[in-house]
């Protein structure tokens, strides 16, 4: 990394570290967030954005894992990344204007129990790669799409739904669909984890203008595969994020605390459960830096599966140390480590268990 | 470097080694004489130094001066092609080499730096009975006679003594001043009167660690490297300092040749015609190692670079150390439990290459030569906590 660029990598942490410590319970203000550029960070300059790149994005993603922050930006940097994903057209460039100034919240609606496909088998249907849950069929009247995703995050708060859906002739397009359109409903999916908002997408007949209908830009392979990589990315930084957040406060705690006439952090058992918490932390963001690394390349699908399954679990268990290491303190609901406990394993769960991942890499053990 | 020039450093390398890695080296170092090993790797250690390849992170003046991104290709291709590794020669061309770099004289560099390109062999006599963990409480001693210092006491776990032609050593110079301010240290030639040296059978059956026992040795004062009671600092600085480039070439055989014999292995057809890489939970775990392994060789390709940038943390090289010997510790034990009573009768593994030779049993037993010296995991795990991560220490005498 240049010099150049960590300094302005550091400068956006720190921004976002100040702006995300301001946050209450309710979330981060939209309209703060979109003031600090974060909706137009990855947008090319022509239409308002930044022209930055998705690891610029994945900072602040880490740090709202850092927060355990509430707030749409994940749902919408991914939205993002499905706009430039397609051919430029009036629609979507408006759209995609829209989302830098904040007007509009727009969400990619990709099922969080999407597997990654294994051997021609996947979760959602047996035909093979990530497959679309939504059907587009042509009527007389014209199209009509119908299906269902669930824990789509953040699908409750979208204003702009894209739904990847099967063509008639087999292609795969993004439908843009808004909430309020017939046929379509959102219920809100409660969970126990409670900085997330998710929801269940189903669409029944809901009738769409053929110019709502979009194709993937032709140089982009298999595009729903390259939107459901993004997520479970964005996925592995926020769970970096928490462990890193976890990792902070024990080792600022265990420093402080006192038993025996001696900071806690002085036993032995106590700075070596730090230390693999550091340990397995610092693996688990080189496998996350190698995943955005190799983003456009033929190893991405593979560096995201691994980076997805370990920050997973790194997530949880360095969460869960935390809880551990703070004592009865850190099984208050004050203390607020249950928060981050309970977000690492709906991330861990989220786009991919880590075992899901792990098939997909393990498949190639067994040729040969 | 462009990104051409490094792929074409690649192919000149990867051209290298399908003419010169020897197609059987496992093979004929699999129960091979300590003379055949001996032998095989000084003829492996010259045809490498004649490419340049021996030494590449030495300065360029000696012999070495290939910048990190080509050392980092240098040592992946070396790994892919499965090549011998420097075994014999790495404390000469690691730790002693570093040392007279950071300390010696220039007299002491000219003296042994083109003679360790030569074949001249060292060994690292630190340890004692009672200085283990704690080096520091080291009791072998060394007094003052006129041009000399005259050494007594014992050292002990001295990997490839019985080969060496010197030895770092440390020793007590003062023994009324706090137990790190005074050690001093020093380049010992092994075949002073004096010295006598006596291989260690070790858990795997083989000898190569040894006592060293130090009789009235006479060390001429010209070899003393750094200040007097100056020797402590001298030894943590270049104990570290080499540490990021030997971990990567590790790293690189530990995800190259180490991983593919475990999928072989994993492959093979048990008893009954299974293969157990058919299995939902060996595939898992197989996928799990591969995933760690990324991001160890991640990890190492990211201290080297920090290395070269003077941007190394405190406690970095323990973490690798700690993830490595851990992990090699995993896949070796993993290998043992998929290879079955067949893998318990493979009593031999080849000489000259790393911990990982696909002798299962005898790569899980010999994986302890990773988590006790150098600093036993414990010990990396406290320095992580301490010097890393900012704990308060242990109290004193606790
Ligand atoms: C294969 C091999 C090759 C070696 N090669 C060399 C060599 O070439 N030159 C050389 O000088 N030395 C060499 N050594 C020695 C090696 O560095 C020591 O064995 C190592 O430092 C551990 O010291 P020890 O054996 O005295 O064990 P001890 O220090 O007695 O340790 C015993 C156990 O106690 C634990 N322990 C000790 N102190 C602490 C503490 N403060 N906190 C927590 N746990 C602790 C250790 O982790 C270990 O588990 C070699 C050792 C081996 C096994």
């Amino acid at each position: 990394m240049s010099g150049e660029f960590g300094e302005f990598h550091d400068e956006l942490r720190t921004v976002a570290r100040d702006l995300l410590g301001k946050t209450g319970a309710d979330g981060v203000d939209w309209p703060l967030l979109v003031r600090a550029g974060w909706t137009g960070l990855e947008v090319p300059e022509e239409y308002e954005g930044t022209a930055a790149t998705f690891t610029e994005v994945a900072i602040l993603l880490e740090e709202i894992g850092r927060a355990a922050a509430r707030t749409a930006y994940p749902s919408v940097a991914a939205g993002v990344g499905a706009l430039s994903a397609l051919e430029p057209d009036a629609r979507r460039d408006t759209v995609l204007r829209e989302t830098v100034a904040g007007t509009t919240i727009p969400v990619a609606v990709l099922g969080g129990d999407m597997v990654p496909a294994a051997g021609g088998e996947t979760a959602c249907a047996g035909t093979g790669g990530i497959v679309p849950t939504f059907l587009l069929t042509e009527t007389i009247e014209g199209f009509r799409l119908s299906g269902s995703a669930d824990f789509v995050p953040d699908a409750p708060v979208a204003t702009t739904l894209l739904i990847p859906a099967r063509a008639p002739g087999g292609s795969v397009r993004l439908v843009f669909v808004e909430p309020g359109a017939g046929g379509l409903r959102i219920a809100e999916r409660q969970v126990v984890d409670a900085t997330r908002s998710l929801g269940r997408v189903e669409a029944h007949e809901v009738s769409v203008a053929a110019e709502s209908i979009r194709p993937f830009r032709s140089d982009i392979r298999d595009g729903l595969r390259v939107l459901y990589d993004r997520a479970a990315l964005a996925v592995a930084c926020d769970s970096l994020g928490i462990a890193a957040s976890m990792l902070d406060a024990t080792v600022e705690y265990a420093r402080v605390r006192t038993q025996f006439d001696r900071p806690i952090g002085s036993f032995q058992a106590v700075k070596h459960a730090c230390a693999d918490m550091f340990v397995e932390l610092t693996i688990a963001r080189r496998l996350v830096s190698g995943a955005l690394a190799a983003d456009g390349t033929a190893d991405r699908s593979r560096a995201v599966s691994a980076a997805k399954s370990f920050t997973g679990e790194a997530g949880v268990r360095i969460a869960g140390k935390a809880m551990q290491l703070h004592g009865g303190i850190g099984y208050t609901w004050e203390s607020g480590i249950h928060r981050y406990l309970k977000r690492a394993t709906l991330n861990r769960a989220l786009f991919g268990a880590p075992a899901d991942h792990r098939r997909v890499l393990a498949d190639r053990y067994r040729a040969g | 470097m462009s990104g051409s020039d490094l792929a074409e450093f690649r192919d000149t390398v990867r051209r290298w080694c399908r003419a010169h890695v020897p197609a059987e080296w496992r093979t004929t170092q699999t129960g091979a004489t300590d003379a055949e090993f001996v032998a095989f790797q000084r003829d492996w250690f010259q045809q490498l130094r004649a490419t340049g390849y021996a030494v590449p992170h030495w300065p360029r003046e000696y012999g070495g001066g290939i910048p990190i991104p080509e050392q980092i290709v240098l040592y992946q291709e070396l790994a892919a092609h499965d090549a011998p590794r420097l075994v014999l020669a790495f404390v000469a061309i690691h730790h002693a080499a570093a040392t007279l770099l950071a300390a010696g004289t220039d007299e002491q560099k000219q003296r042994h730096l083109p003679a360790i390109l030569d074949g001249e062999l060292w060994v690292q006599g630190f340890s004692e009975p009672d200085a283990g963990s704690d080096l520091a409480a080291l009791r072998t001693a060394a007094r003052r006679d006129g041009g000399d210092y005259v050494v007594t006491g014992q050292k002990v776990w001295a990997s490839g003594a019985q080969y060496a032609d010197w030895c770092l050593l440390l020793a007590r110079t003062d023994p009324d001043v706090p137990k790190r301010k005074g050690i001093s240290y020093f380049l010992m030639d092994m075949r002073s009167p004096g010295i006598e040296v006596r291989p260690i059978r070790q858990a795997t059956g083989e000898s190569h660690f040894c006592e060293i026992f130090l009789d009235e040795v006479r060390i001429p004062a010209a070899n003393l490297i750094g200040a007097e009671n100056r020797g402590w600092q001298l030894a943590q600085q270049t104990l570290g300092a080499e540490r990021g480039l030997t971990m990567l070439e590790l790293a690189e055989r530990l995800g190259n040749a180490g991983f593919r014999w475990l999928v072989e292995e994993c492959r093979k057809p048990g008893p009954l015609g299974q293969r157990p890489v058919d299995d939902a939970q060996i595939a898992d775990r197989l996928a799990r190692l591969e995933i760690e392994l990324a991001g160890l060789r991640a990890l190492c390709r990211d201290l080297v670079e920090r290395h070269d940038a003077g941007a190394v943390g405190p406690a970095d090289a323990s973490v690798v150390k700690l993830y490595y010997s851990e992990l090699l510790q995993r896949m070796t034990d993993f290998g043992v439990e998929v290879c079955g009573l067949p893998g318990q009768a493979v009593l031999r593994k080849p000489m000259s290459g790393g911990w990982e030779s696909g002798a299962w049993v005898l790569d899980f037993v010999g994986s302890w030569e990773w988590t006790v010296p150098g600093g036993s995991s414990e010990i990396q795990r406290t320095i992580i906590g301490e010097r890393g991560l900012g704990l308060p220490r242990e109290p004193a005498g606790a």
